[in-house]
């Protein structure tokens, strides 16, 4: 079996034996979404206005929940010594481990999504390009996530240092992301967001890996 | 010409140099204690050695060819294990053991790693999680990526922590057979006084001083 | 060369006798101990042009240049907050480039320049923030608007903590926290540029009636004059600044080296 898809699968039966990091997020984000009726009156046209907004905050908020943990428990336990200590190129040991997180907590998000929509009355037109946009979306957070944590994988609580790094950085995926759904919702084409979106995962999976490798290496100096 | 060569090794902590720069040399049968006191840096130098982390200053090389530069050739022949073990407590022996060689391109069979874990005394705990067992038995999995490969330099940190005396016993054999082989041995182990006789040679780290 | 040099630390070795004038120049502003002695002759000069010209600009923009024909005199405050913003854009670039450097090279001054040049651009992004919502007020009747310079400016704040966030948090080491900090800060200048262009092209889509706070209108030259004076006066200030800051750097991280031991027993006796 080549490296890749081995530290694929054996974070994928990892992410399976804990279950934590699949269903938190989720369970995480309902409650939230159950929060903004309470606060803002459950009026289904103002929480039609906010829905595409808050889909997208709220599944870059869930992400952040679990993004500390792509290096750090490997960190902690020492395996991240496999992959380093290997003529295997880093950088591509980097992809998996995205991989398998995105696979864990992204894809989730993205087939939980149409939920929330319900919840918060989101046009029944837009499913699809919500599903689409966090589709194309989620990846980056996972990517972006991979270089916050091989910054913080040593520190005891990198968790809000990582979400000071990653959050502003993210900020064109949730510009492009959460107008795709607008458009969408307005009966326009989402088409324009939704390619300037796939332009950034592009970038983001050939430059991210050797950056986030950069940031391991360093960070075990 | 020596398999390994260091020329006026340092490492650094922080802003300051950790020991006065050493230099060794290892050839194929040979092996190299490391000692001093603690705090001294005999953790971070092995790190540097097996290519964890860089060198503040001085040349590493193997077989002619200088680390900082070419490593692939290196970790294709040296095996480090440290005092994180490594393993993952949700996974089982055999998982673990078989994941993290896979993880760097070796392959092993599961008869390969049922065997190995049998030599270091897990036999019939190989479908038992990592996380229920001792720190003595963790050590063992993780010793066991030694018998599963044919590197010839085993980097070895403190390998003795939490080892029982039968334990100790079966390493020193281990570390015997492998020196007999052919093989090259690089060790920290201040607890361990029967090692300071077998080992070819000692490096003792001293303090740079202010 | 360079890989050579650094672990000489500011000792002659055999390559760097054989290159020319230039890079010998560039060596030694590499080396800590030269760079002290070099950037020490500055100092003074810098600090002294920079106050020269703040005194000239400020006067030149508040009391000798025309009142705008819309906004009255209210709009001379973008002879801060129009430098102020340049200085940020400026200063992160310069951490970008110095923090390639230090990680591709490990150049130590590279980590010194890129580390001391944070707050100064931190302090500048804030007082940009700050003068744009003083100028907002009269201009959109509210403290504060998205619009899309603000928000880009605000997300390169973030930028900036981020980067001495990570400098802190790993203090204990402060040369594996200033490559850290490095990594950010390139990481960062890639990121910078697609943040501000995705920005605009949100408030494009969001907000295409509020009115730009420097819009395309023609610009006298006497009203020009001190801005330009101002962008000067800051970025000695930040040369000033800067320099004394990456000083301060080099005295802590080396203070167990013969140089620094030096300098203190010459400043004692």
């Amino acid at each position: 079996m080549k490296p890749f898809l081995a530290l694929v699968k054996r974070d994928l039966t990892l992410g399976l034996r804990r279950k934590s990091q699949i269903y938190q997020p989720l369970v995480f984000q309902l409650l939230v979404v159950t929060m903004f009726p309470l606060a803002l009156g459950s009026g289904a046209k103002t929480l039609a206005l906010i829905a595409p907004a808050v889909i997208w905050i709220l599944a870059l908020l869930a992400s952040l929940l679990t993004l500390d943990q792509i290096f750090k428990n490997d960190y902690d336990d020492g395996s991240v010594e496999s992959y380093v200590l290997t003529s295997y190129p880093l950088p591509m040991s980097v992809m998996a481990k995205v991989l398998a997180h995105w696979l864990l907590s992204g894809l989730p998000l993205v087939l939980f999504s149409p939920i929330i929509g319900v919840l918060l009355h989101l046009p029944a037109s837009s499913y699809g390009i919500l599903m689409l946009s966090l589709l194309i979306g989620t990846p980056m957070f996972s990517f972006m996530g991979s270089i916050g944590s091989a910054l913080t994988m040593s520190l005891k609580h990198g968790g809000l240092l990582l979400t000071i790094l990653v959050m502003p950085l993210l900020t064109p995926v949730l510009i492009f992301g959460a107008s795709a759904v607008v458009e969408s919702s307005l009966g326009n084409s989402a088409s324009q967001p939704l390619l300037l979106l796939s332009g950034l995962l592009i970038l983001s999976i050939t430059l991210i890996p050797f950056a986030a490798a950069a940031a391991i290496k360093i960070n075990l100096e | 010409m020596p398999i390994i060569t260091a020329q006026d090794i340092s490492c650094q902590r922080g802003n300051f140099l950790l020991f006065k720069p050493v230099s060794f040399s290892l050839d194929f049968g040979q092996s190299l204690l490391i000692s001093g006191p603690n705090g001294i840096g005999k953790t971070t130098v092995l790190e540097s050695i097996a290519g964890l982390r860089g060198l503040q200053q001085g040349r590493l090389s193997f077989k002619d060819q200088d680390l900082s530069k070419f490593k692939d050739d290196w970790f294709e022949n040296s095996l480090y294990i440290g005092h994180k073990t490594g393993n993952k407590k949700e996974l089982s022996c055999l998982e673990n053991l078989r994941s993290f060689l896979q993880i760097q391109g070796i392959e092993v069979s599961e008869t390969q790693a049922e065997d190995a874990l049998e030599s270091v005394g897990l036999a019939g705990y190989e479908y038992q999680m990592a996380g229920s067992l001792s720190a003595g038995q963790k050590k063992r999995l993780a010793l066991a990526r030694l018998l599963l490969v044919k590197f010839s330099v085993w980097i070895l940190d403190e390998p003795f922590v939490n080892l029982d005396v039968s334990g100790c016993d079966w390493l020193l054999g281990i570390l015997d057979n492998h020196i007999k082989n052919k093989g090259i041995l690089i060790i920290t182990a201040h607890d361990n006084k029967t090692i300071k006789e077998k080992v070819t040679s000692e490096l003792i780290l001293e303090s740079v001083g202010l | 060369m360079t890989k050579s040099y650094r672990r000489n630390d500011g000792k002659l070795n055999m390559h760097k006798q054989r290159t020319n004038a230039l890079l010998r120049f560039y060596h030694k502003l590499g080396s800590p101990p030269s760079f002290y002695r070099i950037s020490g002759y500055f100092l003074k000069w810098l600090l002294l042009i920079a106050i020269g010209l703040t005194i000239w600009g400020m006067y030149d923009g508040l009391v000798l240049a025309p009142a705008d024909y819309q906004q009255g005199d209210s709009f001379r405050i973008i002879y801060v907050h129009v430098p102020a913003a340049w200085m940020s854009m400026f200063i992160y670039g310069i951490m970008g480039v110095c923090g390639a450097i230090a990680i591709i090279w490990r150049m130590k001054m590279a980590e010194a320049v890129m580390l001391a040049s944070a707050p100064i651009g931190a302090w500048f992004t804030f007082i940009a923030l700050v003068t744009g919502s003083l100028w907002g007020k009269p201009m959109w009747g509210t403290w504060w608007e998205w619009d899309a310079r603000m928000t880009s400016e605000l997300i390169l704040l973030f930028l900036y903590i981020g980067i001495m966030a990570t400098y802190s948090a790993f203090s204990e080491d402060s040369r594996k926290a200033a490559r850290m900090a490095a990594l950010i800060a390139v990481v960062g200048v890639f990121n910078v540029v697609i943040i501000h262009y995705s920005v605009q092209w949100w408030s494009s889509i969001h907000q295409g009636s509020t009115v730009s706070l420097m819009g395309k209108q023609h610009i006298t030259w006497d009203m020009l004059r001190p801005l330009l004076v101002m962008a000067f006066a800051t970025k000695f200030y930040y040369g000033y600044s800067m320099l004394k800051r990456a000083r301060i750097y080099l005295l802590e991280t080396e203070s167990h080296k013969r140089w620094v031991q030096d300098i203190i027993t010459e400043k004692k006796s």
